[in-house]
Protein backbone atom coordinates (compact mmCIF):
# COMPACT_ATOMS: atom_id res chain seq x y z
CA UNK A 1 0.00 0.00 0.00
CA UNK A 2 2.91 2.34 0.68
CA UNK A 3 4.00 2.22 -2.96
CA UNK A 4 0.48 3.13 -3.99
CA UNK A 5 0.32 6.15 -1.68
CA UNK A 6 3.71 7.36 -2.90
CA UNK A 7 2.56 7.05 -6.47
CA UNK A 8 -0.63 8.94 -5.73
CA UNK A 9 1.39 11.93 -4.48
CA UNK A 10 3.62 11.77 -7.55
CA UNK A 11 0.53 11.63 -9.74
CA UNK A 12 -1.05 14.71 -8.13
CA UNK A 13 2.20 16.69 -8.53
CA UNK A 14 2.36 15.77 -12.22
CA UNK A 15 -1.29 16.75 -12.72
CA UNK A 16 -0.64 20.14 -11.06
CA UNK A 17 2.40 20.76 -13.28
CA UNK A 18 0.36 19.88 -16.36
CA UNK A 19 -2.40 22.25 -15.28
CA UNK A 20 0.16 25.05 -14.91
CA UNK A 21 1.60 24.30 -18.35
CA UNK A 22 -1.92 24.32 -19.77
CA UNK A 23 -2.72 27.76 -18.31
CA UNK A 24 0.61 29.15 -19.54
CA UNK A 25 0.11 27.85 -23.08
CA UNK A 26 -3.46 29.14 -23.12
CA UNK A 27 -2.60 32.61 -21.88
CA UNK A 28 0.33 33.06 -24.26
CA UNK A 29 -1.79 31.86 -27.18
CA UNK A 30 0.58 29.01 -28.07
CA UNK A 31 -2.20 26.50 -27.76
CA UNK A 32 -4.76 28.32 -29.88
CA UNK A 33 -2.25 28.68 -32.73
CA UNK A 34 -2.10 24.89 -33.12
CA UNK A 35 -5.84 24.43 -33.61
CA UNK A 36 -6.64 25.60 -37.13
CA UNK A 37 -9.50 24.06 -39.12
CA UNK A 38 -6.98 21.78 -40.83
CA UNK A 39 -5.93 20.47 -37.41
CA UNK A 40 -9.52 19.82 -36.33
CA UNK A 41 -10.17 17.92 -39.56
CA UNK A 42 -6.92 15.96 -39.33
CA UNK A 43 -7.58 14.75 -35.76
CA UNK A 44 -10.50 12.37 -36.59
CA UNK A 45 -8.56 10.99 -39.55
CA UNK A 46 -5.51 10.46 -37.33
CA UNK A 47 -7.58 8.63 -34.71
CA UNK A 48 -9.08 6.39 -37.39
CA UNK A 49 -5.54 5.74 -38.70
CA UNK A 50 -4.44 4.75 -35.18
CA UNK A 51 -7.20 2.20 -34.74
CA UNK A 52 -7.15 0.82 -38.29
CA UNK A 53 -3.37 0.35 -38.40
CA UNK A 54 -3.57 -1.23 -34.94
CA UNK A 55 -5.88 -3.83 -36.46
CA UNK A 56 -3.74 -4.39 -39.57
CA UNK A 57 -0.80 -5.10 -37.24
CA UNK A 58 -2.95 -7.61 -35.37
CA UNK A 59 -3.65 -9.37 -38.67
CA UNK A 60 0.10 -9.47 -39.42
CA UNK A 61 0.81 -10.84 -35.90
CA UNK A 62 3.76 -8.53 -35.21
CA UNK A 63 5.11 -8.04 -31.66
CA UNK A 64 4.23 -4.31 -31.67
CA UNK A 65 1.01 -2.29 -31.43
CA UNK A 66 1.73 0.65 -33.77
CA UNK A 67 -1.54 2.16 -32.57
CA UNK A 68 -0.30 5.72 -32.18
CA UNK A 69 1.02 6.58 -35.65
CA UNK A 70 -1.75 9.13 -36.19
CA UNK A 71 -1.11 10.67 -32.79
CA UNK A 72 2.61 11.14 -33.55
CA UNK A 73 1.72 12.52 -36.99
CA UNK A 74 -0.57 15.20 -35.52
CA UNK A 75 1.98 15.99 -32.80
CA UNK A 76 4.66 16.63 -35.41
CA UNK A 77 2.78 18.63 -38.04
CA UNK A 78 0.29 20.46 -35.78
CA UNK A 79 2.05 20.78 -32.42
CA UNK A 80 2.29 19.17 -28.97
CA UNK A 81 -1.13 20.28 -27.67
CA UNK A 82 -2.89 19.02 -30.77
CA UNK A 83 -0.93 15.77 -30.46
CA UNK A 84 -1.92 15.40 -26.82
CA UNK A 85 -5.58 16.02 -27.61
CA UNK A 86 -5.47 13.47 -30.45
CA UNK A 87 -4.02 10.83 -28.15
CA UNK A 88 -6.54 11.47 -25.39
CA UNK A 89 -9.53 11.47 -27.76
CA UNK A 90 -8.22 8.35 -29.53
CA UNK A 91 -8.39 6.49 -26.24
CA UNK A 92 -11.86 7.83 -25.52
CA UNK A 93 -13.02 6.63 -28.95
CA UNK A 94 -11.43 3.23 -28.37
CA UNK A 95 -13.29 3.17 -25.05
CA UNK A 96 -16.57 3.96 -26.80
CA UNK A 97 -16.29 1.33 -29.53
CA UNK A 98 -13.85 -1.37 -28.34
CA UNK A 99 -13.57 -1.71 -24.57
CA UNK A 100 -14.22 0.82 -21.77
CA UNK A 101 -10.96 -0.47 -20.23
CA UNK A 102 -9.13 1.89 -22.60
CA UNK A 103 -10.32 5.06 -20.82
CA UNK A 104 -7.81 5.12 -17.93
CA UNK A 105 -4.84 4.98 -20.34
CA UNK A 106 -5.62 8.31 -21.99
CA UNK A 107 -2.78 10.22 -20.23
CA UNK A 108 -0.25 7.84 -21.81
CA UNK A 109 -1.65 8.44 -25.28
CA UNK A 110 -1.70 12.19 -24.61
CA UNK A 111 1.92 12.26 -23.51
CA UNK A 112 2.94 10.32 -26.63
CA UNK A 113 1.42 13.03 -28.86
CA UNK A 114 2.80 15.85 -26.72
CA UNK A 115 6.33 14.42 -26.66
CA UNK A 116 6.29 13.90 -30.42
CA UNK A 117 5.24 17.54 -30.81
CA UNK A 118 7.91 18.92 -28.48
CA UNK A 119 10.65 16.82 -30.07
CA UNK A 120 9.55 17.98 -33.53
CA UNK A 121 9.55 21.61 -32.36
CA UNK A 122 13.19 21.37 -31.34
CA UNK A 123 14.01 19.85 -34.72
CA UNK A 124 14.17 16.15 -33.84
CA UNK A 125 11.91 14.90 -36.59
CA UNK A 126 13.99 15.74 -39.62
CA UNK A 127 16.34 12.84 -40.30
CA UNK A 128 15.73 9.23 -39.54
CA UNK A 129 18.38 9.09 -36.80
CA UNK A 130 16.75 11.96 -34.97
CA UNK A 131 13.43 10.18 -35.38
CA UNK A 132 14.88 7.13 -33.63
CA UNK A 133 15.90 9.40 -30.74
CA UNK A 134 12.39 10.88 -30.70
CA UNK A 135 10.89 7.39 -30.61
CA UNK A 136 13.10 6.50 -27.69
CA UNK A 137 12.19 9.67 -25.76
CA UNK A 138 8.49 8.97 -26.44
CA UNK A 139 8.97 5.46 -25.02
CA UNK A 140 10.58 6.86 -21.85
CA UNK A 141 7.77 9.38 -21.37
CA UNK A 142 5.13 6.72 -22.00
CA UNK A 143 6.83 4.50 -19.41
CA UNK A 144 6.96 7.29 -16.83
CA UNK A 145 3.27 8.11 -17.27
CA UNK A 146 2.05 4.56 -17.82
CA UNK A 147 3.69 2.93 -14.79
CA UNK A 148 1.71 4.79 -12.09
CA UNK A 149 -1.56 4.19 -13.98
CA UNK A 150 -0.71 0.52 -14.30
CA UNK A 151 0.01 0.24 -10.57
CA UNK A 152 -2.74 2.44 -9.13
CA UNK A 153 -5.59 1.28 -11.35
CA UNK A 154 -4.60 -2.21 -12.48
CA UNK A 155 -2.53 -3.30 -9.48
CA UNK A 156 0.61 -3.68 -11.62
CA UNK A 157 -0.41 -6.88 -13.38
CA UNK A 158 -3.02 -6.43 -16.07
CA UNK A 159 -4.43 -8.83 -18.61
CA UNK A 160 -1.83 -8.13 -21.30
CA UNK A 161 0.90 -10.50 -22.39
CA UNK A 162 3.72 -8.32 -21.07
CA UNK A 163 2.37 -8.90 -17.54
CA UNK A 164 4.15 -12.24 -17.66
CA UNK A 165 7.46 -10.32 -17.64
CA UNK A 166 6.24 -8.33 -14.63
CA UNK A 167 5.30 -11.55 -12.86
CA UNK A 168 8.70 -13.03 -13.60
CA UNK A 169 10.52 -9.92 -12.29
CA UNK A 170 8.40 -9.93 -9.12
CA UNK A 171 9.40 -13.52 -8.56
CA UNK A 172 13.10 -12.60 -8.80
CA UNK A 173 12.57 -10.37 -5.79
CA UNK A 174 12.06 -6.88 -7.28
CA UNK A 175 9.56 -4.39 -5.92
CA UNK A 176 6.26 -3.90 -7.79
CA UNK A 177 7.30 -0.43 -9.01
CA UNK A 178 10.65 -1.70 -10.30
CA UNK A 179 9.05 -4.70 -11.99
CA UNK A 180 6.39 -2.63 -13.79
CA UNK A 181 8.92 0.05 -14.81
CA UNK A 182 11.29 -2.55 -16.23
CA UNK A 183 8.49 -4.32 -18.09
CA UNK A 184 7.31 -1.11 -19.70
CA UNK A 185 10.86 -0.19 -20.52
CA UNK A 186 11.39 -3.52 -22.27
CA UNK A 187 8.11 -3.36 -24.18
CA UNK A 188 7.84 0.33 -25.15
CA UNK A 189 11.00 1.43 -27.09
CA UNK A 190 10.64 -1.03 -29.98
CA UNK A 191 7.01 -0.08 -30.49
CA UNK A 192 7.52 3.66 -30.20
CA UNK A 193 10.63 3.77 -32.41
CA UNK A 194 8.81 1.76 -35.09
CA UNK A 195 5.78 4.08 -34.73
CA UNK A 196 7.93 7.20 -35.14
CA UNK A 197 9.77 5.78 -38.14
CA UNK A 198 6.48 4.93 -39.87
CA UNK A 199 5.12 8.40 -39.10
CA UNK A 200 8.34 9.81 -40.54
CA UNK A 201 7.96 7.72 -43.69
CA UNK A 202 4.40 9.04 -44.08
CA UNK A 203 5.48 12.66 -43.62
CA UNK A 204 8.35 12.13 -46.06
CA UNK A 205 5.81 11.06 -48.66
CA UNK A 206 3.57 14.13 -48.26
CA UNK A 207 4.14 17.18 -50.42
CA UNK A 208 5.54 20.40 -48.94
CA UNK A 209 2.50 22.26 -50.26
CA UNK A 210 0.19 19.96 -48.33
CA UNK A 211 2.27 20.06 -45.14
CA UNK A 212 2.48 23.85 -45.16
CA UNK A 213 -1.30 24.00 -44.66
CA UNK A 214 -0.79 22.73 -41.08
CA UNK A 215 0.28 24.95 -38.15
CA UNK A 216 3.72 23.37 -37.81
CA UNK A 217 4.32 21.92 -41.24
CA UNK A 218 7.88 23.28 -41.19
CA UNK A 219 8.73 20.73 -38.46
CA UNK A 220 8.52 18.04 -41.05
CA UNK A 221 10.90 19.56 -43.63
CA UNK A 222 13.19 16.58 -44.15
CA UNK A 223 16.90 17.37 -44.11
CA UNK A 224 18.87 15.54 -46.72
CA UNK A 225 22.54 14.64 -47.08
CA UNK A 226 24.21 15.45 -43.78
CA UNK A 227 26.03 12.18 -43.39
CA UNK A 228 28.59 13.42 -40.86
CA UNK A 229 26.07 14.90 -38.43
CA UNK A 230 23.97 11.77 -38.71
CA UNK A 231 26.94 9.61 -37.85
CA UNK A 232 27.81 11.69 -34.78
CA UNK A 233 24.21 11.65 -33.57
CA UNK A 234 24.04 7.92 -34.16
CA UNK A 235 27.13 7.36 -32.05
CA UNK A 236 25.80 9.57 -29.25
CA UNK A 237 22.51 7.69 -29.30
CA UNK A 238 24.19 4.32 -29.07
CA UNK A 239 26.42 5.51 -26.20
CA UNK A 240 23.43 6.97 -24.35
CA UNK A 241 21.44 3.77 -24.80
CA UNK A 242 24.31 1.70 -23.42
CA UNK A 243 24.79 4.10 -20.48
CA UNK A 244 21.08 3.98 -19.79
CA UNK A 245 21.07 0.21 -19.89
CA UNK A 246 24.15 -0.20 -17.72
CA UNK A 247 23.73 2.48 -15.06
CA UNK A 248 20.27 3.89 -14.81
CA UNK A 249 18.09 0.80 -15.09
CA UNK A 250 19.81 -1.17 -12.29
CA UNK A 251 19.73 2.06 -10.25
CA UNK A 252 15.96 2.28 -10.56
CA UNK A 253 15.24 -1.38 -10.27
CA UNK A 254 17.79 -2.21 -7.59
CA UNK A 255 15.50 -1.00 -4.80
CA UNK B 1 -11.71 -7.18 -38.67
CA UNK B 2 -14.87 -5.40 -37.81
CA UNK B 3 -15.87 -2.95 -35.15
CA UNK B 4 -19.31 -2.12 -33.94
CA UNK B 5 -19.75 1.59 -34.14
CA UNK B 6 -20.73 1.83 -30.51
CA UNK B 7 -22.31 -0.21 -27.74
CA UNK B 8 -25.55 1.82 -27.85
CA UNK B 9 -28.79 -0.22 -27.69
CA UNK B 10 -31.85 1.79 -28.78
CA UNK B 11 -34.54 0.91 -26.23
CA UNK B 12 -37.24 2.60 -24.20
CA UNK B 13 -36.34 2.60 -20.49
CA UNK B 14 -36.15 5.02 -17.54
CA UNK B 15 -32.36 5.04 -17.89
CA UNK B 16 -32.51 5.82 -21.62
CA UNK B 17 -34.77 8.78 -20.87
CA UNK B 18 -32.34 10.32 -18.38
CA UNK B 19 -30.12 13.17 -19.46
CA UNK B 20 -26.67 11.98 -20.70
CA UNK B 21 -24.91 14.17 -18.13
CA UNK B 22 -26.80 12.39 -15.34
CA UNK B 23 -25.55 9.03 -16.59
CA UNK B 24 -22.00 10.39 -16.92
CA UNK B 25 -22.26 11.67 -13.35
CA UNK B 26 -23.45 8.22 -12.29
CA UNK B 27 -20.37 6.63 -13.88
CA UNK B 28 -18.00 8.98 -12.05
CA UNK B 29 -20.01 8.70 -8.82
CA UNK B 30 -19.24 4.97 -8.91
CA UNK B 31 -15.60 5.20 -10.03
CA UNK B 32 -14.36 7.93 -7.67
CA UNK B 33 -15.58 6.19 -4.47
CA UNK B 34 -14.39 2.79 -5.79
CA UNK B 35 -10.83 4.05 -6.04
CA UNK B 36 -10.64 6.70 -3.32
CA UNK B 37 -13.05 5.67 -0.57
CA UNK B 38 -12.62 2.87 2.00
CA UNK B 39 -11.61 -0.42 0.31
CA UNK B 40 -14.69 -2.21 1.68
CA UNK B 41 -16.97 0.03 -0.39
CA UNK B 42 -15.63 -1.04 -3.81
CA UNK B 43 -17.24 -4.53 -3.99
CA UNK B 44 -20.52 -3.12 -2.60
CA UNK B 45 -20.82 -0.72 -5.55
CA UNK B 46 -21.74 -3.73 -7.69
CA UNK B 47 -25.28 -3.39 -6.24
CA UNK B 48 -26.07 0.09 -7.64
CA UNK B 49 -24.49 -0.99 -10.92
CA UNK B 50 -26.77 -4.02 -11.23
CA UNK B 51 -29.78 -1.86 -10.31
CA UNK B 52 -28.80 0.54 -13.11
CA UNK B 53 -28.40 -2.34 -15.58
CA UNK B 54 -31.94 -3.53 -14.83
CA UNK B 55 -33.34 0.01 -14.87
CA UNK B 56 -31.86 0.39 -18.35
CA UNK B 57 -33.30 -2.95 -19.50
CA UNK B 58 -29.93 -3.84 -21.01
CA UNK B 59 -29.29 -7.02 -18.94
CA UNK B 60 -28.77 -9.17 -22.02
CA UNK B 61 -26.29 -6.85 -23.72
CA UNK B 62 -24.54 -6.16 -20.41
CA UNK B 63 -24.19 -9.88 -19.68
CA UNK B 64 -22.82 -10.42 -23.17
CA UNK B 65 -20.32 -7.58 -22.70
CA UNK B 66 -19.28 -8.88 -19.27
CA UNK B 67 -18.67 -12.40 -20.55
CA UNK B 68 -16.70 -11.15 -23.55
CA UNK B 69 -14.70 -8.22 -22.17
CA UNK B 70 -14.83 -7.77 -18.42
CA UNK B 71 -14.85 -11.23 -16.81
CA UNK B 72 -12.01 -12.91 -18.74
CA UNK B 73 -9.72 -9.96 -18.11
CA UNK B 74 -10.44 -9.59 -14.40
CA UNK B 75 -10.37 -13.33 -13.69
CA UNK B 76 -6.97 -13.57 -15.38
CA UNK B 77 -5.78 -10.57 -13.35
CA UNK B 78 -7.10 -12.07 -10.13
CA UNK B 79 -5.23 -15.33 -10.63
CA UNK B 80 -2.01 -13.63 -11.79
CA UNK B 81 -2.00 -11.14 -8.92
CA UNK B 82 -2.85 -13.72 -6.24
CA UNK B 83 0.01 -15.91 -7.38
CA UNK B 84 2.67 -13.33 -8.15
CA UNK B 85 2.21 -10.37 -5.79
CA UNK B 86 5.10 -10.71 -3.33
CA UNK B 87 3.19 -9.54 -0.25
CA UNK B 88 1.68 -11.07 2.86
CA UNK B 89 2.60 -13.71 5.40
CA UNK B 90 -0.47 -15.96 5.68
CA UNK B 91 0.13 -18.64 3.08
CA UNK B 92 -3.11 -20.28 2.01
CA UNK B 93 -1.66 -22.81 -0.41
CA UNK B 94 1.35 -23.26 -2.62
CA UNK B 95 1.28 -23.49 -6.38
CA UNK B 96 4.53 -25.01 -7.51
CA UNK B 97 7.07 -22.73 -5.93
CA UNK B 98 4.72 -19.75 -5.58
CA UNK B 99 3.03 -18.86 -2.33
CA UNK B 100 -0.57 -17.74 -2.59
CA UNK B 101 -1.11 -15.51 0.44
CA UNK B 102 -4.30 -14.18 1.93
CA UNK B 103 -3.03 -10.59 1.63
CA UNK B 104 -2.22 -10.98 -2.07
CA UNK B 105 -5.68 -12.40 -2.71
CA UNK B 106 -7.30 -9.51 -0.82
CA UNK B 107 -5.30 -6.94 -2.82
CA UNK B 108 -6.15 -8.73 -6.06
CA UNK B 109 -9.84 -8.86 -5.14
CA UNK B 110 -9.88 -5.12 -4.36
CA UNK B 111 -8.18 -4.32 -7.68
CA UNK B 112 -10.55 -6.42 -9.76
CA UNK B 113 -13.62 -5.03 -7.95
CA UNK B 114 -12.44 -1.52 -8.78
CA UNK B 115 -11.87 -2.41 -12.42
CA UNK B 116 -15.22 -4.17 -12.59
CA UNK B 117 -16.94 -1.06 -11.22
CA UNK B 118 -15.04 1.23 -13.58
CA UNK B 119 -15.61 -0.74 -16.77
CA UNK B 120 -19.22 -1.60 -15.88
CA UNK B 121 -20.27 1.95 -15.09
CA UNK B 122 -18.83 3.18 -18.39
CA UNK B 123 -20.49 0.25 -20.13
CA UNK B 124 -23.88 1.26 -18.69
CA UNK B 125 -23.36 4.83 -19.90
CA UNK B 126 -22.42 3.62 -23.39
CA UNK B 127 -25.19 1.01 -23.61
CA UNK B 128 -27.93 3.49 -22.79
CA UNK B 129 -26.62 6.70 -24.37
CA UNK B 130 -26.04 7.49 -28.01
CA UNK B 131 -22.55 9.05 -28.35
CA UNK B 132 -23.97 11.84 -30.51
CA UNK B 133 -26.56 12.70 -27.88
CA UNK B 134 -23.92 12.78 -25.13
CA UNK B 135 -21.68 15.10 -27.17
CA UNK B 136 -24.60 17.31 -28.15
CA UNK B 137 -25.64 17.70 -24.51
CA UNK B 138 -22.09 18.41 -23.35
CA UNK B 139 -21.68 20.98 -26.13
CA UNK B 140 -24.86 22.71 -25.03
CA UNK B 141 -23.31 22.93 -21.55
CA UNK B 142 -20.16 24.64 -22.80
CA UNK B 143 -17.82 22.00 -24.22
CA UNK B 144 -16.20 23.47 -27.38
CA UNK B 145 -18.19 22.17 -30.40
CA UNK B 146 -14.96 21.01 -32.04
CA UNK B 147 -14.80 18.13 -29.57
CA UNK B 148 -18.22 16.92 -30.63
CA UNK B 149 -17.06 17.21 -34.25
CA UNK B 150 -13.97 15.06 -33.57
CA UNK B 151 -15.88 12.30 -31.74
CA UNK B 152 -18.80 12.13 -34.18
CA UNK B 153 -16.61 12.47 -37.24
CA UNK B 154 -14.28 9.68 -36.09
CA UNK B 155 -17.23 7.35 -35.49
CA UNK B 156 -18.29 8.01 -39.10
CA UNK B 157 -14.82 7.77 -40.68
CA UNK B 158 -13.80 4.56 -38.89
CA UNK B 159 -16.11 2.09 -40.67
CA UNK B 160 -15.18 3.61 -44.04
CA UNK B 161 -11.50 3.38 -43.27
CA UNK B 162 -11.82 -0.20 -42.09
CA UNK B 163 -13.60 -1.14 -45.28
CA UNK B 164 -10.76 0.53 -47.18
CA UNK B 165 -8.15 -1.35 -45.13
CA UNK B 166 -9.90 -4.62 -45.92
CA UNK B 167 -9.91 -3.77 -49.64
CA UNK B 168 -6.21 -2.90 -49.58
CA UNK B 169 -5.40 -6.09 -47.69
CA UNK B 170 -7.28 -8.23 -50.24
CA UNK B 171 -5.81 -6.31 -53.18
CA UNK B 172 -2.22 -6.62 -51.97
CA UNK B 173 -2.70 -10.31 -51.15
CA UNK B 174 -4.05 -10.97 -54.61
CA UNK B 175 -0.92 -9.32 -56.01
CA UNK B 176 1.09 -11.83 -54.01
CA UNK B 177 1.91 -9.87 -50.84
CA UNK B 178 2.95 -12.30 -48.13
CA UNK B 179 1.10 -11.56 -44.88
CA UNK B 180 1.38 -14.95 -43.20
CA UNK B 181 4.82 -16.53 -43.52
CA UNK B 182 8.14 -15.53 -41.91
CA UNK B 183 8.58 -12.64 -39.49
CA UNK B 184 10.66 -10.53 -41.91
CA UNK B 185 8.10 -10.95 -44.71
CA UNK B 186 5.33 -9.84 -42.34
CA UNK B 187 7.34 -6.79 -41.27
CA UNK B 188 7.88 -6.02 -44.94
CA UNK B 189 4.12 -6.15 -45.50
CA UNK B 190 3.45 -3.19 -43.19
CA UNK B 191 4.44 -0.48 -45.67
CA UNK B 192 2.41 -1.67 -48.70
CA UNK B 193 -0.64 -1.99 -46.43
CA UNK B 194 -0.26 1.21 -44.43
CA UNK B 195 0.94 3.48 -47.24
CA UNK B 196 -2.12 3.47 -49.54
CA UNK B 197 -4.49 3.64 -46.57
CA UNK B 198 -2.85 6.65 -44.94
CA UNK B 199 -2.12 8.71 -48.04
CA UNK B 200 -5.60 8.10 -49.37
CA UNK B 201 -7.23 9.36 -46.19
CA UNK B 202 -4.88 12.32 -45.74
CA UNK B 203 -5.71 13.65 -49.20
CA UNK B 204 -9.37 14.00 -48.17
CA UNK B 205 -8.45 16.20 -45.19
CA UNK B 206 -7.90 19.34 -47.24
CA UNK B 207 -11.21 19.11 -49.09
CA UNK B 208 -13.08 18.46 -45.88
CA UNK B 209 -11.44 21.42 -44.16
CA UNK B 210 -12.58 23.75 -46.96
CA UNK B 211 -16.08 22.23 -46.85
CA UNK B 212 -16.61 22.73 -43.12
CA UNK B 213 -14.91 26.12 -43.16
CA UNK B 214 -17.50 27.22 -45.72
CA UNK B 215 -20.24 26.07 -43.31
CA UNK B 216 -19.08 28.25 -40.44
CA UNK B 217 -17.06 25.73 -38.43
CA UNK B 218 -14.85 28.39 -36.88
CA UNK B 219 -17.69 30.86 -36.33
CA UNK B 220 -17.83 32.05 -32.73
CA UNK B 221 -21.54 32.95 -32.84
CA UNK B 222 -23.83 30.83 -30.63
CA UNK B 223 -24.73 27.55 -32.31
CA UNK B 224 -28.16 25.95 -32.54
CA UNK B 225 -28.79 22.24 -31.99
CA UNK B 226 -30.43 19.70 -34.22
CA UNK B 227 -31.24 17.35 -31.34
CA UNK B 228 -32.97 18.64 -28.26
CA UNK B 229 -31.82 16.68 -25.24
CA UNK B 230 -34.27 17.03 -22.34
CA UNK B 231 -32.98 17.83 -18.86
CA UNK B 232 -35.72 17.35 -16.28
CA UNK B 233 -35.98 18.12 -12.57
CA UNK B 234 -35.51 14.41 -11.79
CA UNK B 235 -32.13 14.60 -13.55
CA UNK B 236 -31.05 17.53 -11.42
CA UNK B 237 -32.14 15.78 -8.21
CA UNK B 238 -30.30 12.57 -9.15
CA UNK B 239 -27.14 14.50 -9.96
CA UNK B 240 -27.22 16.28 -6.61
CA UNK B 241 -27.80 12.99 -4.78
CA UNK B 242 -24.86 11.40 -6.59
CA UNK B 243 -22.67 14.37 -5.69
CA UNK B 244 -23.67 14.03 -2.02
CA UNK B 245 -22.86 10.30 -2.20
CA UNK B 246 -19.36 11.02 -3.57
CA UNK B 247 -18.67 13.63 -0.88
CA UNK B 248 -19.94 11.29 1.87
CA UNK B 249 -17.83 8.39 0.62
CA UNK B 250 -14.68 10.54 0.49
CA UNK B 251 -15.53 11.97 3.92
CA UNK B 252 -15.92 8.39 5.19
CA UNK B 253 -12.40 7.60 4.06
CA UNK B 254 -10.93 10.56 5.97
CA UNK B 255 -13.19 9.91 8.99
CA UNK B 256 -12.24 6.24 9.28
CA UNK B 257 -8.48 6.60 8.76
Amino acid sequence: MEVITQNAVYFVVVLALMALLFVWAYLTGRMQKEFSTMTWVLIPVAIAINLTIGQIVLVLKLPVYLDSIGTVLVGVICGPWAGALTGALANIIAGIILDPGWFPWFPVAAVIGATAGVMANIGYFKTWWKVVVTGFVIAIMATIVGTPISIIIFGGISASGSSLITAFLLETGRSLLAAVLTTNFIAEPLDKIATSLLAFAIIDGLSTRYLSRFPRGENAAVEKGQKQTELIIALVVVVLLILFGVYILPGITGG
Amino acid sequence: MSLDRSFFVPLESPLHRLNPLTKLTFAFAMIIPAFLSVPRLAPALVIPIFIAVFAGKVQKQYLNLSLKLILPAILFMFVMQSVFLPIGETVIFQLGRFDVTQEAMQTAFLTISRIFVMVSSFAILLLTTHPGELMSDLTRRGLPPQFAYVINSTLQILPQMQAKAQTILSAQRSRGLDTESTFLKRVGAVVPLVGPLVFGSLVEVEERAIAIEARGFTSTRPKTFLRDVPDTRTDKIIRWLLLVFVILSLGGRIWLS
